[in-house]
């Protein structure tokens, strides 16, 4: 009958149940029900998705790397319609991946020194003239990258022959390759980094750190992924050209893509099909579906109650609509944005239906808390 | 002292108990407060404040801020003492009152439990029995006290699990057990118990079992019979909330506040234990004397805390005098127990224009932490106030009478997100009341309950 010993007893005994509940271990094996199983949703979108994305990427990268260097050693019509074919494809390839702004891509901010446009270049000429400028500082990031190429091998002179004139000349033409060189071998360093970081440590920590608390891969990742639809997609494609974000400030000159002119439509699409089919776990190596976003949220039963239309099917089809709106655009932006603006303002709005679905609903539906603070009007 | 006949008294072991661990609770919630440089981040750096309707002049000192904090911590710590037991549980009700109401962004239920137990202790005798203050007045030192002192206490404690419980008979709780449904599937990796998430019905067993937890719990405690396994449900109880939800401190100062339902001999063992370490005398530990209040005090007393009742009573009540939906609108939400019961995210875009053309869309971090910008999106007087924020703000600017239009879009408990301000309100013309919101979207839904 001794009340207080017993109570101690009774509390020692649950708090010991509690702690081994609370710790934190990753060795117990992952729930049956793979359905709710982020083990196999991070498996499947890491090994199916992401790093086979990279390795499609790398190669497209190399490819540029070499026809640039082929341009350098040569400078003529030829080796320039080569260079820019191969900054094409490396472009769009770039837009598949640039999604994955989760561990290593994150973390050396890979996007900041690969696609932030437009470009500066009264930057890009002070940058030629002083090799020794770091080119790893936040100011540096509008000087480099594809934006950057687009202008060195597309905006320098009215045609061909201008723009190999402008690498041929006697005094700053060496100077004007060596910064190609420059920022293609920095791109080539940053891409082989994040690269080498997935198949070092991260893949395990990412597929292995299932939590979903604020800086866990997969709090990382939806983050990074409802941001980049948000902010480089829907504001950087589409918002800030058309003037939708700038209170109607129109600025054909902030599309991407600027210089080439016809390509900123394939590059938007793109972009927006390889988040569509990353939200669906679309596997990049065998072109199915799997486990992902859509498979994740079904399993949690997110639905509308009203229509009892599921949350993924409503997502998926905003993304259609945003398709088809992008599909009826022209290939050249910087012409839509002059000509058909109203058509850009279009894609912006159904962009921001999906916008608040993945960052509503969604992440409130996979209980993620957002974490990154929006600049909208930036 | 004086003794009255009627009054009934009790041992003064419990109160003196729950004075010393609730005091150390609060210490050190401000320490870990102070630690993780939420001083800073909450109270310092943000640019702009969500001050409480009418306490408009309660808002954080700047750099000052920090004295508020020692202060609290101080006053905390001589409570948990004994020692200027009066100026300490004064100095501590206001203290951590004032910094509870400091923004509506970091609101929440357990502050204001602790504010209210911290009015309650200004006016009860938890010094009289093995305090500093005892120690060194011995006129003061008693080792019984009234009943009701510590009645009132346990009334509290029970008032907030009963009305805790009471929130949750409603048909998103039990019938389709959100948000449980939504924040348990989370914690499906956590070993052990971690694959029950994955279960549809174990969000129902969670929220019918946390529903009559709360309804019952004050009874199982009250009664000496069921007093054991009650407690150690509770232990359970805020054990498991502690891992699965980032709630801080609560769930332990709730684990220490509830021994204030054991018996006076059960804390009077604790006492003796620890006077025993500390070789403190017989006549201290021992004292056989009363603590009373004089009859026109205990009076006094006694009609203040009867009215302390009612309005604890009714206060949870309020919102029955707003239309629309309690979980929606949030009318009378707060102040009212109403814990871990919505899932509710948002998005607010703002724009503000002048009938002179000028027009902008506003940049929420330029004006708001992320931590306010979150709850701002989905409370609707945090909305107003925001907006009015941005009318001044922009009136400086030169905008002449700036107009302030929000695009909302919220989702509640898992329904598919919708505007939760009527799009065309001109914000910058509504004025904060208790009034019912007219410019909230009705609701579209039903949720019975309370």
């Amino acid at each position: 009958m001794n009340t207080f010993k017993r109570t101690i007893a009774v509390v020692a005994l649950l708090s010991g149940f509690l702690w081994a509940c609370g710790e934190s271990s990753t060795t117990e094996p992952a729930p049956d029900d793979d359905s709710k199983d982020r083990k196999a949703v991070l498996t499947h979108l890491a090994d199916e998705i992401i790093l086979p994305a990279y390795a499609n990427f790398k190669p497209k990268l190399e490819t540029m790397i070499a026809k640039s260097q082929a341009f350098s050693a040569k400078p003529d019509a030829t080796t320039l319609s080569e260079f820019r074919q191969a900054w094409v494809d490396a472009y769009t390839e770039w837009q598949k991946v640039e999604l994955f702004d989760v561990g290593p891509a994150n973390k050396t901010g890979i996007r900041n020194y690969y696609n932030i446009y437009p470009t500066n270049v009264t930057g890009i000429n002070d940058y030629m003239a002083d090799p020794s400028v770091n080119l790893e500082v936040a100011s540096s990031y509008d000087k480099q990258g594809f934006p950057a190429l687009d202008y060195l091998i597309n905006g320098v002179g009215a045609t061909d022959a201008q723009i190999v004139a402008y690498y041929t000349a006697s005094v700053e033409g060496p100077k004007r390759l060596a910064y190609i060189k420059r920022i293609t071998d920095h791109m080539n360093a940053l891409i082989t980094k994040v690269i080498a970081d997935w198949n070092g440590s991260y893949r395990t920590e990412f597929t292995t750190k299932t939590g979903l608390d604020i800086g866990s891969p997969m709090g990382e990742l939806v983050n990074g992924y409802v941001l980049h639809y948000e902010r480089y997609i829907r504001s950087g494609k589409f918002g800030i050209p058309s003037g939708a974000m700038l209170n109607g400030v129109v600025a054909s000159d902030k599309v991407e893509g600027f210089y080439k002119k016809d390509i900123s439509k394939i590059l938007a699409q793109t972009a927006h099909q390889a988040a569509v089919d990353f939200f669906n776990g679309k596997s990049v190596k065998t072109g199915t579906n799997g486990a992902g976003f859509k498979t994740y949220l079904d399993a949690l039963g997110a639905k509308d109650s009203a229509t009892g239309k599921t949350l993924s099917e409503t997502i998926n089809a905003q993304f259609d609509i945003a398709n088809q709106k992008i599909n009826g655009l022209k290939p050249n932006f910087f012409e839509e944005v002059k000509t058909n603006n109203a058509a850009m303002v279009q894609v912006y709005t159904e962009m921001q239906k999906a916008v608040r679905m993945l960052k509503v609903d969604m992440t409130s539906a996979m209980s993620i808390v957002i974490t990154y603070t929006d600049n909208d009007g930036d | 002292m004086m003794e009255i006949r009627e009054v009934k008294t009790t041992s003064a072991a419990p109160l003196a108990v729950f004075r010393i661990v609730f005091g150390a609770m609060i210490f050190l919630s401000v320490i870990r407060f102070w630690y993780q440089g939420w001083i800073k981040s909450l109270y310092i750096d943000p640019k702009y404040f969500f001050p409480f309707y009418g306490l408009e002049f309660i808002k954080p000192w700047g750099e000052y801020t920090y004295i508020l904090f020692v202060i609290c911590a101080c006053c905390a710590l001589m409570l948990a003492l004994g020692m200027f037991y009066r100026i300490a549980s004064i100095g501590l009700f206001f203290s951590f009152t004032y910094i509870e109401l400091m923004d509506k962004s970091t609101y929440l239920n357990h502050y204001y439990f602790v504010s209210l137990v911290c009015l309650m202790l200004v006016f009860l005798p938890a010094q009289v029995y093995f305090s500093v203050d005892a120690y060194r007045n011995k006129n003061l030192l008693s080792d019984a006290i009234p009943v009701w002192c510590l009645s009132s206490l346990r009334l509290f404690v029970g008032l907030l699990y009963f009305f805790a419980g009471l929130a949750k008979v409603n048909s998103d709780w039990l019938l389709l057990a959100q948000p449980l449904k939504i924040w348990l599937p989370a914690k499906n990796d956590l070993p052990i118990i971690g694959f029950l998430f994955n279960y549809s019905w174990i969000p129902f067993v969670f929220s019918w079992f946390g529903c009559l937890y709360d309804l019952l719990i004050p009874f199982l405690l009250w009664n000496a019979k069921t007093r054991l396994w009650a407690y150690g449900a509770v232990v359970v109880f805020h054990g498991l909330t502690a891992i699965l939800f980032p709630i801080g401190m609560f769930p332990y100062v709730m684990m220490v506040t509830a021994l204030v339902f054991f018996s006076g001999e059960f804390h009077q063992k604790i006492i003796s234990q620890i006077g025993k370490w500390l070789q403190l005398p017989a006549t201290f530990l021992y004292p056989n004397r009363i603590y009373a209040y004089s009859p026109t005090t205990q009076r006094i007393l006694l009609l203040g805390f009867g009215g302390f009742f009612c309005w604890q009573l009714l206060m949870p009540f309020r919102y029955w005098l707003y239309p629309g939906e309690l979980f929606w609108t949030e009318e009378g939400y707060r102040f009212s127990w109403r814990v871990m019961l919505m899932e509710k995210a948002g998005y607010a875009q703002f724009t503000v224009l002048d009938k002179e053309g000028r027009r902008e869309v506003v940049n929420n971090q330029q004006f708001l932490t992320p931590l306010q910008e979150k709850m701002m999106s989905t409370q609707p007087d945090m909305l107003l106030h925001y907006a009015h924020i941005l009318r001044d703000f922009y009136h400086q600017r030169g905008y002449n009478n700036p107009q302030v239009y929000v695009d909302s879009y919220v989702t509640l408990n898992g329904r598919m997100g919708k505007p939760l301000v009527k799009p065309t309100t001109n914000l910058a013309q509504e004025e904060e009341s208790f009034k019912p919101k007219k410019w909230i979207t009705s609701f579209d839904d039903t949720i019975t309950g309370f």
